[in-house]
């Protein structure tokens, strides 16, 4: 009975960050209750040393634990991807949680295990533990959901969230059953050999297993037609596990879909384009469609998340390792300018239960320019118009899918992207245009959140700028060794 | 191999059966001339307080939760228990490690009270 | 193929699983559902047995009808007004419900019926080359190959353990 040799440096990001919990998770037990906030320092902390050891993996091309586990170029972008939206959620809580009082080390502890969880699925080789880091991602997130105990909409959010969710995960096993009955492994770089196969013409088989695969991963990406759950959740949750929630699980979502239908099954990707097509046409226009009737900001910015799952559905579409990468651009151009408009949404939330409608960001540009400047350039660049981040994402999704000959999709995508300017905009017209009798109140300025908001700010304008200099367009999908 | 559950399915049906028919020929025998009182809950001769169904304590819960836990805890270590003959050091780490990170939990759950009753 | 006896007990195997599954989803009293989804869980661990996968029978029993499920009693109990109360476990949507879930099933048998039409027998076949009995090559892969998602199963209690305190302590530690 032989071992699997097991690659401890190149795990250390996951080690640090598991490790940074489970201290996280004592300290929440053990310490006083007064001295509980440090836990968020050492949050920051561990994730900018986890992400240190992420950039010394760098170009580690490796596979550990039997071949479960992979170390390459793409975990790696997006492992770094996560610990960016992880640090800077954690930089908007700090403020949230002192004037929510809520509990300071569960809270972090949850977000970190989270973080984890998404790693896992980023590095996953084998459904397996794909599942497993999926679970430990969404548990937590069931619970940080309704982490506002009192508060019955979070309460309502996390109740939604949980039985949907593990509804989703139902679908999620048995189409890994069912794949695994079809190609007799659950390693996502032997399914790729389709030599492997256990049964003979088994192509149906497959394709139900993926088809329920699917439909759980769609749940996760908040796409059509399984987005019911995101307005209800996103509008109950407390408004920074909102934020995380709308970046971090759909980034993993992309991970595996990417490792499953792009590598696994990347020798059935025309017949699974069309499927791809629908789906990302259907959630655009449900998202934008919907998006514009909303006038409570966070159920806005849901229904944009849906529309922004619609555009990255495209890469699957076109399906080839171009499209891939370029969503994980767009990704990473998603989760900073939408985590900036949620860090403003927080500052100008402040400490009442503002009931988030639209017209409370009423005078906003002018009473406090850098608030309304900033949040600005976030919607105008979940709008996608240059030179923002979400310009330069929209821009190389949409070259990647072009290249491949999907230029109605990309038309629709263009003419959903101008819906979506329309919404966008309206809430700075109201920040900036409409004149008020009552000055805007004003607002605290934890600077913890200022941080992470200039970062959000730097973020989403040199990414729109400089693209090409941050990003390597030209990641392999999956370690090529062993 | 199925062949040794048999018993179990014949213990099963057994069991079953016995229910079935001894209150089967009772029901068959018995007179059946129900009064009120009759029919009324026997609480030691006293009249009845309240329900039945009370409401149990968010205590019970909690336990219950914690129980399903390391009810799982422990079908993982069904396997371990036994291959560890023949695995060896490297598989009583595996399951130390394992152990280990639930005893955090059981150390969080502990330390934050909620294994006191009351 | 199965034998005589073992595809007899498969049936009423089946047969108690799927009318007390109908029951748990039919019932007005929500207490009397939890009790049939015990007896669900329970024909589900049978069926496992069948199959020759008695690892995963005892972990059902262990697990589903010892543990879950009477958590389930034990929330309906906690919840003192819903034990005698009636509930419609039905709403508007029954219909369109029931299409989704009929061509659902349409979907997965006709993946199952397709495959065994090609490679002939694929269904419940005990296969004779099992010698060693389960729990001994679970634990071997789960010692070996499977040791990531083991370890990361014990991750995954603890955040859900810390998540069921979390969520049902009371105020004030």
């Amino acid at each position: 009975m032989e071992f699997p040799q097991i690659d401890y440096v190149a795990i250390l990001p996951e080690i640090i960050i598991c490790g940074l919990a489970l201290l996280i998770m004592l300290f929440a037990a053990f310490l006083p209750r007064d001295r509980r906030w440090i836990t968020g320092h050492i949050a920051w902390f561990g994730i900018i040393v986890a992400s240190f050891a992420v950039w010394m993996n760098w170009g580690t091309d490796t596979r550990t634990f039997a071949g479960m586990y992979s170390i390459d170029l793409f975990s790696s972008v997006l492992k770094l991807i996560f610990l960016l939206g992880s640090l800077l959620v954690v930089f908007m809580s700090e403020n949230y949680i002192r004037l929510h009082k809520l509990e300071a080390g569960e809270y972090y502890a949850l977000i970190i295990f989270s973080l984890f969880g998404m790693m896992m699925m980023a590095s996953a080789a084998d459904l397996v533990v794909f599942f497993v880091g999926l679970e430990i991602m969404s548990v937590a997130l069931y619970v940080l959901a309704g982490f506002r105990r009192s508060d019955p909409k979070s309460n309502e959010s996390s109740l939604k969230y949980f039985l949907l969710g593990a509804f989703a995960t139902g679908f999620i096993v048995l189409g890994i059953a069912f794949v695994f009955g079809a190609v007799g492994t659950t390693s996502i770089a032997q399914m790729f050999d389709p030599q492997q196969y256990t049964l003979a013409n088994s192509f149906f088989y497959l394709m139900v297993g993926g088809g329920l695969l699917l439909i759980g991963l769609a749940f996760k990406l908040a796409s059509f037609p399984f987005h019911m759950w995101v307005p209800d959740v996103y509008e109950g949750a407390p408004t920074a596990v909102t934020a995380f929630m709308s970046s971090g699980p759909k980034a993993a979502a992309i991970a595996v879909l990417a490792r499953v239908f792009v590598v696994a099954f990347g020798q059935h990707i025309t017949q699974l384009s069309p499927m791809f097509w629908s789906l990302s046409v259907l959630t655009m226009f449900t998202g934008n469609l919907i998006a514009i009737s909303q006038t409570n900001i966070k159920r806005m910015l849901a229904y944009s998340s849906i529309a922004h799952a619609g555009y990255m559905l495209i890469a699957f579409a076109t399906g080839t390792a171009e499209a891939v990468n370029s969503v994980v651009f767009y990704l990473l151009t998603y989760t900073v300018m939408n985590l900036g408009a949620f860090m403003v949404l927080l500052v100008v939330e402040g400490k009442e239960d503002g009931d988030n409608e639209i017209t409370s960001f009423t005078g906003l540009g002018r009473r406090h320019p850098f608030l309304g400047a900033a949040m600005t350039l976030f919607l105008i660049s979940l709008a996608g118009i240059p030179p923002t981040a979400g310009f330069a994402g929209k821009f190389f999704l949409f070259k990647a899918a072009v290249a491949k000959g999907q230029i109605p999709l990309v038309v629709i995508a263009v003419i959903n992207s101008l819906i979506s300017v329309y919404y966008y905009l309206r809430v700075v017209v109201v920040m900036f245009m409409i004149d008020t009798q009552t000055e805007f109140r004003p607002v605290s300025y934890p600077a913890f959140l200022y941080v992470a908001l200039v970062v959000a700010v730097l973020g989403t304008i040199v990414l729109g700028v400089f693209p090409t200099s941050f990003f390597p367009f030209d990641i392999p999908l999956l370690a090529s060794g062993r | 191999m199925l062949d040794s559950y048999g018993t179990v399915g014949i213990f099963l049906v057994v069991s079953v059966g016995f229910v079935v028919v001894t209150l089967g020929i009772a029901r068959l025998f018995r007179p059946q001339r129900p009064t009120p009182q009759k029919l009324s809950t026997y609480e030691c001769g006293e009249p009845t307080v309240g329900s039945s169904w009370v409401q149990f304590n968010v205590r019970y819960y909690i336990f219950a939760l914690l129980f399903v836990i390391f009810d799982v805890e422990v079908a993982f270590l069904i396997p371990w228990a036994v291959v560890f003959k023949q695995l060896g050091l490297f598989a009583l780490v595996e399951m130390l490690i394992f152990v280990g990170i639930l005893l955090f939990g059981l150390l969080y759950a502990w330390k934050k009270g909620v294994l006191k009753w009351v | 193929m199965l034998s005589e006896t073992a595809s007899l007990v498969f049936w009423v195997i089946a047969f108690v699983t799927i009318i007390s599954a109908i029951f748990v989803v039919s019932l007005r009293n929500i207490f009397h559902s939890a009790l049939f989804l015990v007896l669900c869980l329970f024909s589900v661990a049978g069926v496992f047995v069948l199959l020759d996968a008695e690892f995963l029978a005892g972990v059902q029993v262990l697990i589903y009808v010892g543990g879950v499920a009477i958590l389930m009693i034990f929330a309906v109990m906690l919840t003192s007004r819903m034990t005698n109360s009636e509930v419609r476990q039905q709403n508007e949507q029954k219909a369109l419900g029931a299409l989704v879930a009929f061509s659902f099933l349409l979907i997965v048998t006709g993946a199952i019926l397709k495959t065994m039409s090609v490679k002939g027998g694929f269904g419940l076949s005990p296969s004779p080359s099992v010698t060693i009995s389960t729990p001994h090559a679970i634990g071997r892969l789960l010692l070996t190959n499977f040791v990531l998602p083991f370890e990361l199963v014990s991750v995954l209690l603890l955040v859900a353990l810390i998540g069921a305190v979390v969520l049902a302590k009371k105020d004030g530690d």
